[in-house]
């Protein structure tokens, strides 16, 4: 249980496929006290005693198919297994008698499928509930009227009203936080990509400073790769009896550093756990902008940049962060000037070696991409002075 | 060992958040009250099938359309947009609770009890902390009340027995669900809005990097007078071909200034520019401000990148040493490679010492990003890790 609480406080850095986990682990539960709520609630319901007996056994069955899911990490499939569960446990308490918590279930099981957070699925089996709701309360509205109720038509409708409402309003949440999340994301992958990119320019600029300098590149020294291995020993020997069974993919990693990595991956002669542990690999090779390589730079940023935060500290656009037209002209030749002169590209060997022509700025500035620096005003006055451009910066 | 995960935050985050939330928050107060509009619209529509009273009709009127006007009120004043918003959505899930309990205590049927469950449908649109907490308590607090002081509210016709018991047992899944599903939700909501805010900044920081390793490498500045002398001669052409007065040399003038003058001396000397005109006229400047580099170098870097819909909702976007999926001798060479690298010199950083390492490592967001098993392994043995790279890299570097 400590466990559980813990990850729901930290769930916000749990990948999507353990959130999943944790929620159906919780549904489970949840799922489990109603299971065993269906041994007493049988008093009360019309069914028969075969029936009484047989439905909680057959609920039993359905939550240790979500766990076995679940053990096995087929986490999907868990999570269908236990909207299936609940679905089925509404149906036995609501058409099992006639009572008014029965139909409190229907806004129970929304509430399960809407702790998922999947669209497709609460469109889905949220639909189907509520679409049964609504059916159940057409057909047995009369046995839910309170004694207060004006009558069956206003109360069975008042029911189906909000039954209604209720659906299309989390539908509503739904599609509120599915935007706000892919803008997010999307926005978050870019600027990603672009981090990226600076790295591998950082990256490069590193090995040529090490090849200037004639060192030894550090993945090549035996030193550091015997500290790699002894280290890698340590930690799997909680994990092992024979710890260093991990050395023999320690020396695997540090080989693939020589290798042409994409064609050990992609050749169907060589066994697949050496691919598959190629694969895995390449993400932590220390010669490319790999995701080590990004996270070191990442980490070492700690220790940077640490002027005030001000309003237009991360704007970049030309035209809102100068209100003057003048200033948003000359802004706009520094720009020119600073893509014209300053190495920022890498030819064909991949040395930063390059600076932008006159015609490659003028292509970058009529691109789409580049509203997000300058407007459509500033790139017709370039186009229109272009020349002056070209001659004078 | 008490973990403190935002002690390594970058500091400039939380104002640049709170305007990203901003404008999530003005569209979700926009839905929110159109739900209202329409939820005050079913029940005039049943009070008047009903043939209620007309004070009864118009009292309960009135709570909308103060509710209502609150919201506009808020909305409109614009000074401090982000906490006006925020009161109003506090003032909003009180408010829609006391319509829904003065509702069902006016009728006093089962039906109408449920209207509590529409109620915290609508507040959960704002998908916000303290809503969140206000909404669950206000429901789970009148629900019991309700159920508990109030049972002939849920008696039905032909059975007199209203079962409180499964009833208030319902009412508690269906909180603590909900409960659980909003925190998780809007956790991960705001994870978002903390990773955006901080990979803006991380951008800025990740340029400085690049010019400080430019800089290791080329040895060189930008030729801040050869930019400035390019730009006279360019202003003087194009003043000359549009025929207007050379209105850039003076602000020229003024660029190469900031760089010896602050800026009461640049107001005395250029009196015709306000304090705010030479304040954006210092994004310009070249020497001391990086404002334009930047700008040059995010241009220069930020063409040809697409996203896919696939990469949008993907793992592997997220960096880090325990991958869904991947082998365990994978994770544990991954982790220590970095630990490794991290005790070493390098260029744009020099080596840490162990226990700067194992602070970073426990209360930042790296913690996340290692195998909760292995990490848990580092940071109960440090000691042997430090001995471990000290041992065999005394000699290697």
């Amino acid at each position: 249980m400590k466990t559980i609480i813990n990850r729901i406080r930290n769930s916000e850095f749990l990948t999507f496929n353990e959130v999943l986990r944790l929620k159906v682990a919780i549904v489970t539960i949840f799922l489990f006290i109603f299971v065993f709520l269906s041994i007493p609630i049988s008093n009360f319901n019309n069914f028969i005693l075969d029936i009484n007996i047989l439905i909680p056994i057959l609920f039993a069955l359905s939550l240790m198919f979500t766990l076995v899911f679940m053990l096995f990490n087929l986490n999907r499939w868990a999570m269908h297994f236990s909207i299936f569960t609940i679905i089925g446990l509404t149906l036995f308490y609501v058409y099992g008698s006639d009572h008014f918590y029965g139909y409190i279930l229907f806004f129970v099981t929304l509430t399960v499928i809407i702790f998922y957070q999947d669209i497709i699925t609460y469109i889905l089996y949220g639909g189907a509930v509520t679409v049964v709701g609504v059916i159940y309360i057409m057909q047995n509205g009369s046995s839910i009227v309170g004694i207060n109720a004006p009558g069956i038509e206003i109360s069975s409708l008042t029911y189906q009203i909000i039954l209604i409402g209720f659906y299309i309003t989390f539908l509503v949440q739904f599609i509120i936080s599915d935007n706000i999340y892919e803008k997010m994301n999307n926005e978050w992958v870019r600027m990603n990509k672009v981090l990226e990119k600076y790295q591998d320019f950082s990256l490069e600029y590193l090995k040529e400073i090490a090849e200037e300098k004639g060192e030894e590149l550090l993945y090549k020294n035996t030193k550091f790769q015997q500290t790699i291995s002894e280290l890698s020993i340590f930690i799997n020997e909680f994990f092992e009896e024979k710890g260093e069974n991990i050395a023999e993919f320690v020396e695997f990693y540090f080989f693939l550093h020589d290798q042409n990595i994409e064609e050990i991956i992609n050749d169907k002669k060589v066994p697949k756990l050496t691919r598959e542990y190629a694969t895995e690999f390449k993400k932590y090779l220390m010669n490319e902008r790999s995701e080590l390589v990004s996270i070191l730079f990442n980490f070492s940023t700690l220790f940077k940049g640490n002027s005030d935060y001000n309003e237009k500290r991360y704007e970049y656009s030309l035209d809102k962060l100068f209100s003057n037209k003048a200033d948003k002209l000359l802004s706009l030749a520094i720009l020119y000037k600073y893509l014209k002169t300053e190495v920022t590209q890498t030819d064909k060997w991949g040395k930063i070696e390059r600076v932008l022509t006159h015609d490659e700025i003028t292509e970058l500035f009529v691109s789409k991409e580049f509203r997000e620096f300058i407007s459509f005003e500033q790139v017709n006055f370039y186009l229109d002075n272009q020349e002056l451009f070209n001659k004078y910066l | 060992m008490r973990q403190d995960i935002d002690k390594y935050q970058f500091p400039q985050l939380e104002i640049y958040k709170e305007s990203l939330e901003l404008t999530h928050l003005k569209r979700k107060t926009i839905i929110f009250n159109l739900l209202v509009f329409i939820l005050a619209g079913l029940v005039l529509y049943f009070l008047l099938q009903m043939h209620i009273e007309t004070n009864t009709v118009i009292s309960t009127m009135l709570m909308f359309i103060v509710l209502i006007s609150i919201n506009i009120a808020f909305y409109s004043y614009d000074n401090d947009h982000y906490h006006n918003l925020k009161i109003a959505m506090y003032i909003s899930t009180m408010g829609l609770y006391v319509i829904t309990t003065s509702l069902i205590l006016r009728f006093h049927t089962p039906s109408i009890f449920t209207m509590l469950f529409l109620t915290y449908a609508i507040t959960s649109i704002y998908q916000d902390y303290k809503a969140m907490i206000l909404s669950n308590f206000s429901l789970f607090i009148l629900g019991i009340l309700l159920i508990l002081r109030f049972p002939t509210i849920f008696e039905i016709i032909g059975n007199n027995e209203p079962q409180t018991f499964f009833i208030l047992v319902f009412l508690i899944v269906f909180v603590v669900l909900l409960s659980l599903s909003s925190y998780i939700l809007i956790k991960r909501k705001t994870f978002f809005y903390n990773q955006l805010a901080q990979i803006k900044e991380s951008e800025i920081r990740n340029m400085e990097l690049l010019l400080e390793i430019e800089k290791i490498k080329t040895n060189k500045t930008l030729n801040v007078e050869k930019y400035y002398e390019s730009f006279k001669l360019f202003s003087k052409h194009l003043s000359k071909k549009i025929g207007i007065e050379n209105v850039f040399e003076r602000k020229i003038e003024l660029l190469k200034d900031l760089k010896k003058m602050d800026i009461p001396e640049i107001l005395s000397k250029y009196t015709e520019y306000s304090l705010e005109e030479v304040n954006e006229l210092k994004y310009m400047e070249l020497e001391i401000q990086n404002k334009m580099t930047m700008i040059g170098i995010k241009a220069s870097k930020s063409y040809g990148i697409e996203v896919s819909r696939k990469e949008i909702f993907s793992e592997s976007q997220f960096k880090s040493f325990k991958h869904f999926g991947d082998n365990q001798y994978v994770k544990i060479v991954s982790f220590v490679l970095f630990y490794t690298l991290l005790k070493l010199d390098k260029p744009y950083l020099q080596k840490l010492e162990e226990q700067k390492i194992k602070d970073i490592l426990l209360n930042s967001e790296y913690f996340y990003r290692i195998d909760r098993d292995i990490i848990n392994i580092y940071l109960d043995n440090n000691e042997v890790f430090d001995t471990i790279v000290k041992d065999h890299m005394k000699e290697a570097k």
